[in-house]
């Protein structure tokens, strides 16, 4: 009875432990397809409607579900905290409080901090070019996130699954 | 003559310099603020000039402030405005928008909230021969604003028909720094918030402020005490302005600054003959040297501006000199 209670318990923690590794898979595109929303929605505010930084990007926060909203959100606070930071060291510490609570991989990061040494110190074309170029960069990393997403979502599934059941019967 | 002191009647400047500083980088806001006082509330600018010394306008004289906050004439030893301090300023004073900022950078000034006014210089970017905007901005003026309440008092009496309770068409003319501006706001003030003093009851005026003098405005909002039955349209070139202020505003009285061409006094005919009465400053040192001007002789030749105010310098800024008639005008001879 305990030897079966022993096994479950491991064929849980291991599946748990595949489905949370697959999870980290099948989170990646879907943050990804939120930031190039969240960018999108900032080169409106800027080039048509010139919205100052700081509320550009809260509302682009409103507008944004979790996990975004909580960058732009923070962005914004601190941009208006007055603290007389350049924006893109605001930029950038955000982006590093931000990294361990997401499921972004350190390279898709390192293009929207890329877009924080250019945000607001420019005219309005440039600001757009300057989004548009991280956007398109962030949706090649979508189509590559979205690939292995496919590969590894079921794999880490069964592996976890699996895996804990071959470690039970070698046990047994 | 009604002397006007300006210089006596002047706000103090303390919440004036503690709202520049807010914009400062957090280094030049540590040295401004270890300025001595009696420098501080009677400053008029302050210059940041990249690889240059920080300079205090006060009053009519200019001082180099050291990092220690002690000012002096000699430049040799001031503290040197670097890239970083002006970038800060620059995130500050643009809310990190440089790109909210481009009508203000073709102008080549921004006005701040509080209504002081920020001159910028750089390289300029153009487009087909105009200034599109200015980047790598290394320069920058800013320059206090003071409200100064209540110097108008005197002057109104005098432009207002006491019969019909109605505004003289005026215009006020001196040559630059004379305080035509500020004469004209507080004026505006008065006359939109009414003087009971003289049983005036307070009009609608409507003002263009194409350069954002009168008002001050800051995203549209008033930074001055421009009266409560006052509407500002702000950065609108004036001919254009008057004719929507006219059609929208239904205002009693329409105020602007420094009118000079052609296009400016069509527009003011309009707003004759749609009875509104008018209020212009105009640069000029003389009603002679007036009437040599092409433009403005036509409005003399109109016969219809009933008061001239002349200001001068006679006894400070701001001296009303004299204040001449439609009838003085015809003695003079300026009118044919």
């Amino acid at each position: 009875m305990i030897k079966l209670i022993g096994g479950l318990l491991i064929v849980t923690a291991s599946g748990l432990a595949g489905w949370k590794k697959a999870g980290l898979y099948s989170r990646r595109p879907r943050e990804l397809r939120q930031l190039i929303t969240a960018l999108q929605m900032l080169e409106t505010e800027i080039t048509y409607v010139a919205t100052p930084l700081p509320e550009a990007l809260a509302r682009t926060a409103e507008q944004m579900g979790s996990p975004a909203a909580a960058l732009f959100g923070r962005i914004a606070a601190e941009l208006r905290s007055g603290s007389g930071k350049p924006a893109r060291d605001t930029w950038s510490e955000s982006l590093q409080w931000y990294y361990p609570r997401s499921s972004l991989g350190e390279s898709d990061l390192s293009i929207v901090r890329g877009l924080g040494n250019s945000i607001g110190i420019s005219d309005r074309d440039d600001q757009g070019k300057h989004i548009r170029l991280a956007a398109e960069q962030l949706k090649a990393a979508l189509a590559a996130a979205e690939e292995s997403a496919q590969k590894n979502v079921k794999m880490w599934n069964y592996v976890g699954l699996l895996g804990g059941l071959v470690i039970v019967l070698a046990l047994y | 003559m009604t002397g006007l002191t300006a210089a006596k009647t002047a706000i103090p400047a303390e919440g004036a310099w503690q709202q520049i500083v807010s914009f400062l980088s957090p280094g030049l806001k540590e040295i401004i603020s270890a300025v001595p006082q009696r420098y501080l509330s009677e400053l008029e600018e302050i210059r940041l000039r990249r690889d240059r010394p920080l300079m205090l306008g006060v009053g009519s004289a200019d001082f180099f402030v050291r990092r220690d906050g002690s000012v002096n004439h000699i430049p040799a030893g001031a503290f040197v405005i670097e890239a970083s301090d002006l970038e800060k300023v620059i995130h500050n004073i643009s809310g990190y928008s440089i790109y909210a900022l481009e009508e203000e950078l073709r102008n080549g000034y921004l006005t701040l909230p509080g209504g002081h006014r920020v001159g910028l210089t750089g390289k300029a970017v153009l487009d087909n021969g105009r200034v599109k905007t200015i980047k790598h901005i290394s320069g920058l003026n800013i320059r206090v604003c003071r409200e100064v309440k209540g110097i108008a008092g005197g002057v109104l009496n005098k432009l207002i028909d006491h019969k019909t309770g109605s505004v003289y068409h005026t215009v006020i003319f001196s040559p630059p720094r004379c305080g035509k501006t500020t004469l004209l706001r507080d004026l505006v003030r008065q006359i939109s918030d009414g003087v009971p003093g003289f049983n005036f009851p307070g009009r609608t005026v409507g003002v263009v402020d194409e350069r954002s003098e009168i008002a001050g405005c800051h995203r549209g909002v008033p930074q001055m005490d421009v009266g409560v039955r006052t509407d500002v349209l702000d950065g609108c070139p004036k001919a254009q302005g008057m004719m929507i202020l006219l059609r929208s505003m239904s205002p009693d009285v329409i105020v602007t600054d420094e009118i000079g061409k052609m296009e400016d006094i069509k527009a003011l005919e309009e707003v004759f003959n749609a009875g509104v009465r008018v209020i212009v400053t105009i640069h000029g040192s003389s009603l002679r040297e007036l009437a040599a001007r092409p433009a403005l002789k036509y409005l003399l030749q109109l016969n219809i501006i009933e008061r001239f105010v002349q200001l001068g310098r006679s006894r400070g800024v701001g001296t009303v000199e004299k204040i001449y008639t439609g009838s003085d005008l015809l003695q003079l001879g300026v009118k044919q």
